[in-house]
């Protein structure tokens, strides 16, 4: 669970788009559902979700409280965070960053749900449960590193929590539910294996990423590297004004969010891209409109436009084309282009 | 704390599930129901919604749930305290009365499963642990829903949810244009959203009360029950679970709609819901339209075992039973092979045949694992491990073993009622040697499958590739299905080449099955050579691993290895190795000729492993070799 330490600067990746922009969506929107980072080795994949957590914002939770519910936030409130609120009236408050909370492919079940407290059960004989990742998880990002890796039960445990954002524990004596809203990230390289078509639904977003092919684009990410390797220090002050400026816009991003507005031309266009793809279910529509709307608080609009539902579809839609093993299923944007 | 869920009366559309819930709620005695469908059709948001209709309470039982908190165990605190012996309930006791609900209840380990189906059918949970003795009384609504895409239920377990419903999602625009409005909404602010929805919870709740009140009322005639028999019967459904959830269902409909007469409507609706997953042929859509005209004869009661095979077809999804399987395409090859057609009679020419058209088989693996594990229910992705992996679903008694993955809570409660009598020394607890229990742990690891493919000169003759290359991808199509890892190698020329290592990408292989040329002579022994050094490399990586060879060959061996050697010969050495190391073999034997050889029945002799023809993948054969392996075990 431990915070991911300041690595490289966000700003400093060079291109990459896509990915970028993912990312900071789902900062700016930490409603929207996550994102998976398809893509071959050495893509700066897991150096942009780790220099990721440089540029989250800062939010009031509950102090003390383990799952750092948002005090003002009923709906989601862990059971003792409900219970001081009935008893006391008032929640003290503490400041605390958005972190990125790793989840190690080699997890077991216990470190991820949570388990029994032993130290608590041997010296007074009473059961407690102690919180595993998924908890220090809840109002954060939840980052699997190569996620096609994950031991199946651990995915299924993963399924439920990301879907509901809650966790619910009945094992090894325990029994326990306690809020677990998070960020789901996951990177991968698609040459290891495939990821199980139920886990890749949870995605909100998916992105493709692959090598820089400019040659100028690659002496840059070099030289940044190199910039960053020699002097740290230095490398992330001459960076700070850009990190600073896109601190900024996701603040101001995350302002407009709530005034978004959307017209029925655009819902209509949105189910209409779904009908014509035919994708399973519900969740790309909602992705979809989520997407559009956070992209244009992301452009400091507070009206989505239809070129929000094309950038949203970009990025919603690739991993939901796929109906059928061994299907060479790619989105093909011409074909919702006229819609 | 307290979940703040979608209203169920603010879903759009998903009429069936609606209904198949509300009549569960207005009478248990339907049996529950299970809720397949695609992703994303509010199919739990449903069930959940539940909750708020009344006073029934949703009880859920995570798929990582542990026995102890299935049935109950040791009251810890009682017994540490007073060193007392009682039992601290389980969620089969908070599920009596309730709905137990179930997400994607085809990923649940198989040891629950069998603890869940004992008490669904008895509605008595029998603690029988830790000292404990006594039972209770556990009758709840199954509700479970799933995904096909990863894997089937299997027909024991299906056949105990009253009613099944497959679901997709709204195809219709202005739906779907609502749908969207309405979760963004509910996200907004959730609390303001479902106090917009009151009023309708609150008049479907009293809907769904005066129901309650009015269905021991509801009369059923001699002639419905007939009806429902005749219905049944004539889906063939086994046993007679259906029609009497069939019947079940019917008096809710007709207590839902104010009456206290079931009508032949009722039945018929009833029917869509409860027959489906009984059909032992694919349901049609028009199978509740017209009753029979006589009902079927007594003999038609199958023998149990042929009861569940069918039933088990049943429930492969939407597949049709194997023979209804075209085939695969081995009509003349078109056009743009005419210039592969040669590549047979030449040796050093390379030759790439397309797959054919794949066909769907049974599990063709369940077999071969359940001889090497020869344990468990014998569903083949289900594994006891051996190794600290996978999911604890139970303890044992540590014996004299050395421990190494400790089960502390089970430990702590077999300690616990002794700890007022024993000397503690100074310590919280006193554990003792007898008290140590070690954790059973189920691993749902897929096989890993070794495809050893021979790829010579003589296999493009015939366009013989074209059928094995269908047939390997049938078997992917499994694979891909069950998360199989899966390997490939080809000999052909003068060695034998990894195509791909184990791997879990079952799409890799199937590309690279696909670019497999054949040409050259037959290097068969070279090619067994490799598959063993794998597939031991393998066993050193995971001892837990089930590997699995699956050679494709017609036998024959070409090619030297030094002077003077037979390469059958070396062949049959190499298959010997293999076989001595107990590793499970499939052989798919090619050979098509009008001669036969059958110079793979001699290898088999060697590899000790199972021989399978062609004809056998294709034809509904395989289910009995399938079948006849399972009785030796």
């Amino acid at each position: 669970m431990e915070q991911t330490k300041k690595g490289y600067c966000f700003t400093a990746i060079v291109g990459q788009d896509d990915m970028k922009t993912a990312l900071i969506l789902n900062v700016i929107n930490p409603n929207l559902g996550g994102v998976l980072i398809r893509g071959e080795k050495g893509t700066a994949k897991s150096t942009a979700v780790r220099a990721l957590a440089e540029l989250l914002p800062e939010r009031t939770q509950v102090a003390d409280c383990r799952f750092g519910c948002a005090p003002d936030d009923k709906a989601h409130m862990c059971g003792e965070c409900l219970e001081k609120r009935a008893n006391d009236k008032t929640l003290a408050q503490s400041l605390a960053k958005m972190k990125v909370v790793d989840l190690p492919v080699s997890a077991t079940e216990d470190r991820v749900v949570g388990t029994l407290d032993m130290e608590h059960a041997i010296k007074t004989g009473e059961k407690k449960f102690e919180t595993g990742i998924l908890a220090g998880a809840n109002r954060n990002i939840l980052y699997v590193d190569e996620v096609n890796l994950l031991d199946d039960h651990v995915v299924d445990v993963l399924l439920d929590s990301a879907a509901m954002g809650v966790n619910t524990v009945e094992r090894e004596g325990v029994s326990y539910t306690h809020p677990a809203r998070f960020i789901l990230v996951g990177t991968m390289n698609p040459e290891e294996g495939d990821l199980r078509p139920q886990l890749i639904d949870r995605f909100a977003l998916s992105v493709t990423v692959i090598g820089e092919r400019d040659i100028e684009k690659r002496v840059m990410v070099m030289e940044n590297r190199l910039k960053y390797e020699d002097d740290p220090a230095q490398f992330f002050e001459e960076f700070e004004p850009m990190q600073q400026a896109l601190r900024d816009r996701i603040k101001t991003a995350e302002g407009l969010l709530g005034k978004v507005t959307y017209s029925s031309k655009i819902l209509e266009k949105i189910a209409k891209i779904c009908i014509t793809l035919d994708v399973d279910g519900h969740r790309a529509d909602i992705v979809m409109l989520k997407t559009a709307m956070t992209l244009a608080a992301y452009h400091g609009r507070t009206e989505v436009t239809e070129a929000d539902v094309m950038e949203a579809a970009k990025l919603t839609l690739p991993h939901r084309m796929r109906r059928n093993p061994f299907e060479d299923a790619v989105l093909d944007l011409s074909q919702i282009a006229d819609i | 704390m307290i979940r703040t869920l979608f209203p169920f009366t603010a879903v759009l559309g998903q009429e069936k599930i609606k209904n198949a819930l509300i009549w569960n709620l207005i009478n248990p005695r339907i049996g529950g129901v299970l809720i397949s469908g695609e992703k994303g059709t509010a199919k739990s948001t449903l069930v959940r919604g539940v909750a708020e209709l009344g006073d029934t309470k949703i009880i859920e039982l995570p798929l990582n749930v542990t026995e102890d908190r299935l049935v109950g165990a040791i009251d810890l605190k009682q017994a540490l305290q007073n060193g007392r012996r009682e039992l601290e309930a389980g969620i089969l006791r908070d599920a009596d009365g309730n709905v137990l609900y179930v997400d994607e209840v085809n990923l649940l380990s198989d040891h629950i499963v069998n603890a869940l189906l004992e008490v669904a059918a008895s509605g008595v949970n029998t603690v029988e642990r830790e000292g404990i003795s006594c039972s209770h009384p556990s009758r709840f609504i199954l509700i479970g829903s799933m995904n096909q895409e990863e894997g089937k239920l299997r027909s024991q377990f299906l056949d105990r949810f009253g009613l099944y419903v497959e679901v997709e999602g709204e195809k219709d625009l202005s739906m779907r244009v609502e749908i969207m409005k309405r979760r963004v909404a509910f996200e907004t602010n959730p609390l303001r959203f479902i106090k917009d929805c009151a009023d309708e919870t609150r008049d479907l709740t009293a809907r769904i009360n005066a129901a309650q009140t009015r269905l021991p009322a509801v009369e059923v005639t001699s002639n419905a029950h007939r009806f429902a028999a005749m219905l049944a019967h004539g889906v063939h459904s086994a046993g007679h679970r259906g029609e009497l959830a069939l019947i079940e269902t019917a008096k809710a409909i007709a207590a839902l709609d104010g009456r206290g007469m079931l009508n032949i409507d009722d039945i018929k609706q009833a029917a869509e819901y409860a027959l489906p997953h009984r059909t032992q042929e694919p349901p049609q859509d028009d199978f509740c339209q017209e009753p029979p005209e006589e009902a079927l004869p007594e003999e038609d009661v199958s023998p149990p075992e042929q009861e569940q095979n069918q039933a088990q077809d049943q429930a492969q999804d939407e597949n049709p039973p194997p023979e209804a399987q075209p085939p695969p395409d081995t009509t003349p090859p078109e056009m743009d092979n005419a210039d592969q057609a040669d590549g047979a009679d030449n040796e050093d020419e390379d030759d790439i045949q397309e797959a054919g058209e794949a066909f769907i088989i049974p599990r063709w693996t369940d077999a071969h694992v359940t001889r090497q594990i020869n344990k468990g229910s014998g569903r083949r992705n289900l594994v006891r491990s051996g190794t600290n992996q996978g999911r604890y679903v139970n303890h044992r008694m540590a014996g004299s073993e050395r421990v190494s993955d400790l089960a502390f809570d089970a430990t702590v409660r077999a300690a616990a009622p002794f700890q007022s009598i024993r000397d503690k020394a100074g310590r919280a607890l006193a554990i003792e040697r007898d008290d140590l229990r070690v954790k059973i742990r189920e691993k749902r690891t897929g096989g890993s499958i070794l495809f050893v493919v021979d790829a010579s000169a003589s296999m493009g003759a015939n366009k013989r590739m074209k059928e094995v290359k269908a047939a390997i991808l049938s078997m992917l199509n499994v694979s891909y299905q069950k998360r199989d890892k899966v390997g490939l190698i080809a000999f052909r020329k003068d060695s034998a080449e990894l195509l791909l290592g184990i791997t879990r990408s079952v799409d890799l292989a199937q590309k690279k099955l696909s670019q497999l040329p054949t040409g050259g002579k037959t290097p068969l022994s070279q090619g067994l050579d490799l598959a063993y050094e794998v597939l031991m490399g393998l066993k050193i990586k995971d001892p837990d691993a089930v590997p699995t060879l699956v050679l494709i060959s017609d036998g024959r061996a070409s090619g030297k290895k030094a002077p003077g050697s037979n390469p059958f010969g070396e062949a049959l050495k190499s298959a010997e190795r293999i076989g001595n190391q107990g590793i499970n073999t499939i052989i798919l034997d090619t050979e098509n000729d009008f001669i036969k050889f059958r110079l793979c029945e001699k290898l088999n002799e060697k590899l000790r492993g199972t021989l399978l023809t062609m004809e056998d993948m294709k034809a509904d054969g395989i289910v009995e070799a399938i079948t006849a392996i399972r009785r030796t075990t």
